[in-house]
């Protein structure tokens, strides 16, 4: 079959939705298809900007290429997803969620600020709910994003999970002494929240940080709190590290840290449990609630300096524990039989 | 104001999806030439489907409405166009590169090979084009094109000056030279406007017993089997090898093995193909209406420039073919002349830039 992956992208910016686009194209291609990712540049403000864009991915016609039928579309991102077609499915990895669920969140929220936002709120959400319902299946990533879509947009989706890229590769080593957050530094993935934790803890710990910031005020934000807070030499901001340095520093770590805000679904729980290490995560962090079993594979903090802190401490202080949640954690993943060959199935 | 990862560049140029073609590689060489010299580059390819031609217009109103000012607050310092319609995306600091328009609306109209004006609409999005050009290209800081070519066309048909920039093929240092063996080389996608039909009517006219492989990936499975029953039909099939899609490797494998190279398209933009064969040290035969080629191939010194007749190019045929010393001589004369126009990718990066 002839399959086109449309997502939407910010031009500079790579993060594990570029990463899934990309896995997706090649499990396509692995599995005889010809798979080609159609990605449209997307720029969300001011908010007038976005009805602009959605109308553009409107005007596109990705039914047929010289003369030859196109199979099938398959939908990631919006705007993209919405872009016409008579053999379409979804995959929906997320809505517009400032538009949704994180449209009053203080630490994403943008729309909400302008004179038009609640006007190009609306056309977000009637947009998605006429237009969604044009493909012939809705997936989403995960049951976090399918309950949004239920919830906001009355469409139901079925859940279909995706395994991180280079699956294979993650292995486990005995933990030292640092805990490790890999993520874009971005509101949303609250690395700023782990900095005040940090200054709470009662042990000595330590967090290493990976990960680009979305921009260099994110990054700001975060070097002016470690400061002021006086935390210095418990941080280590790593920045971008190498595919294989990021796997070596999940398998030597004490646990994961990942409390985002309402993630989406998140490949750093996956990462964290094929690499056989707990995860600290927040009763408000959405995807990872999916798979880390509090007590169990992690632990499930409330989503405050002081709940982070006792959790970082628990682990730091009963680390055979964490070593056992760490395995409990991998025996989980394995369990879930998540596979791009079970993926490829369900999207044709 | 650059920071110590230089300029961010955006890359726009439009895609079919599924043809990968001479664009494609323009595209990737000018990202990695401007990665090279330091910046941040990234390509935005907006798929385009041309017919029926109402589609033309949505595409162009879709590019209208892109914003690539900038990035999660941080400017985008240059952008890059390419092709129609990504190069009407707007942008405060936007240079084009012409690669070409879109040909249909200008001197391909009422070619037998295109069909824009056989639409009842086809005037009207012809008009629209061209005045979306005409007004939209000069909002531009600066406009090249990528061959003398492209940019008389753009001056003739929208009155815009557009400075010729010449870039390299992919992999330029790789392509080497062996001992001419008993073939010409024909490698190009199997499409009608780079006319493989022509070369194989040529084919049945020559007196000496030419050889002709082709190879390239075909847009159109039926041209190429129009192009094959022509060869049947004249029987000449034996003297004609397809070797359909070949690794980069083998071309240049070819390149370096051949007589000389074949490239009779109709008004080529610019080709990668004389560049290779010049780097290859071998005559190109062209047409005089090929476009591009002409800018390079001097004729009786480099190669041989034909009337696009079978006759005129059949003759052009046997005569490399008879005279094989002759032959190496104007291929090594195309080599020095490569090497005189200074084709490189820092000189573009700095033009596009400056």
């Amino acid at each position: 079959m002839k399959v086109l992956v449309v997502t939407s992208g910010v031009p500079f910016i790579r993060g594990g939705a570029e990463i899934l686009a990309d896995n997706l194209c090649q499990a396509l291609s692995a599995a005889g298809h010809a798979a080609e990712l159609i990605s449209i540049p997307f720029k969300h403000y001011p908010p007038s900007r976005i009805p602009d864009h959605i109308l553009a991915c409107r005007l596109l016609d990705l039914t047929e290429t010289c003369g030859v039928r196109i199979d099938r579309v398959i939908g990631l991102k919006f705007p993209a997803y919405l872009i016409p077609h008579p053999n379409k499915v979804i995959w929906l990895l997320h809505q517009h969620r400032t538009a949704y669920e994180l449209w009053n969140q203080p630490i994403a929220e943008d729309l909400i600020h302008y004179p038009d936002g609640p006007a190009v709120r609306e056309a977000i959400r009637q947009a998605d709910r006429e237009l969604i319902p044009e493909a012939k299946a809705v997936y989403a990533q995960c049951q976090n994003v399918a309950n949004r879509l239920r919830r906001y947009s009355g469409i139901d989706a079925e859940p279909l999970y995706s395994p991180p890229a280079h699956v294979g590769l993650f292995y486990n080593r005995t933990a030292g002494d640092y805990f490790f957050f890999p993520s874009r530094v971005t509101g949303v993935k609250r690395q700023s929240l782990v900095i005040e934790a940090l200054a709470r803890c009662r042990e000595r710990t330590l967090v290493r940080f990976a990960g680009e910031p979305d921009s260099p005020r994110e990054l700001a934000a975060c070097v002016e709190a470690i400061r002021q807070l006086k935390v210095e030499d418990r941080v280590e901001w790593l920045g971008l590290v190498s595919e294989e340095r990021k796997r070596d520093l999940y398998a030597n770590c004490l646990g994961v840290i990942f409390p985002p805000v309402d993630e989406d679904y998140g490949y750093v729980t996956l990462e964290a449990m094929l690499s056989s290490k707990p995860v600290i995560t927040c009763s408000d962090s959405g995807g990872p609630l999916e798979f880390v079993v509090d007590g169990q594979t992690g632990l499930v903090a409330d989503s405050t300096p002081e709940s982070l802190a006792r959790a970082m401490d628990a682990l730091w202080a009963g680390r055979r524990g964490a070593a056992a949640m760490g395995e409990a954690g991998w025996a989980r993943y394995a369990d879930l039989k998540i596979s791009w060959e079970h993926v490829v199935e369900t999207l044709l | 104001m650059p920071n110590k990862h230089g300029l961010r560049i955006l890359i726009a140029t439009v895609r079919v999806p599924f043809v990968n073609g001479g664009a494609e590689i323009h595209a990737e060489g000018l990202c990695r030439a401007l990665r090279e010299a330091g910046h941040q580059a990234e390509i935005i390819a907006i798929p385009f489907k041309w017919y029926p031609p109402e589609r033309i217009l949505d595409q162009m109103l879709a590019c209208r409405l892109l914003d690539l000012s900038e990035t999660v607050g941080v400017a985008v310092d240059r952008l890059i166009g390419l092709k129609f319609p990504a190069y009407l995306i707007p942008h405060p600091r936007k240079v084009i590169w012409l690669l070409h328009q879109h040909r249909q609306a200008y001197d391909l109209w009422k070619h037998p090979l295109d069909d824009l004006d056989r639409y009842p609409n086809g005037d009207e999005v012809r008009a629209a084009i061209v005045r979306a050009d005409t007004e939209l290209i000069p909002q531009a800081l600066h406009v090249f094109a990528n061959s003398r070519n492209v940019a008389g066309r753009l001056e003739k048909f929208c009155g815009v000056q557009a400075a010729p920039l010449y870039h390299p093929p992919r992999d330029a240092t790789l392509f080497h030279t062996l001992p001419a063996e008993d073939f010409l080389y024909f490698p190009s996608r199997i499409n009608p406007l780079k006319r493989q039909d022509l070369v194989i009517e040529a084919l049945a006219q020559t007196r000496l017993p030419v050889k002709v492989y082709f190879s390239g990936s075909a847009d159109e499975a039926t041209f190429e089997r129009k192009c094959a029953a022509l060869a049947q039909k004249h029987g000449c099939a034996n003297r004609v090898q397809w070797l359909g899609t070949v690794s980069e490797e083998k071309k240049r494998d070819l390149y370096a093995r051949t007589l000389g190279v074949l490239f009779p398209p109709i008004d080529e933009d610019y080709g990668y193909i004389t560049l290779e064969a010049m780097l290859a040290q071998k005559p190109v035969i062209t047409c005089a209406d090929s476009g591009g080629p002409l800018e390079f191939v001097i004729e009786r010194q480099t190669g041989i420039v034909a009337e696009p007749t079978p006759e005129a190019l059949a003759a052009a045929m046997d005569n490399l073919w008879a005279d094989r010393e002759r032959a190496r001589q104007w291929g090594e004369a195309g080599r020095q002349r490569y090497d005189s126009l200074h084709i490189d990718w820092g000189h573009v990066v700095e033009k596009l830039l400056a």
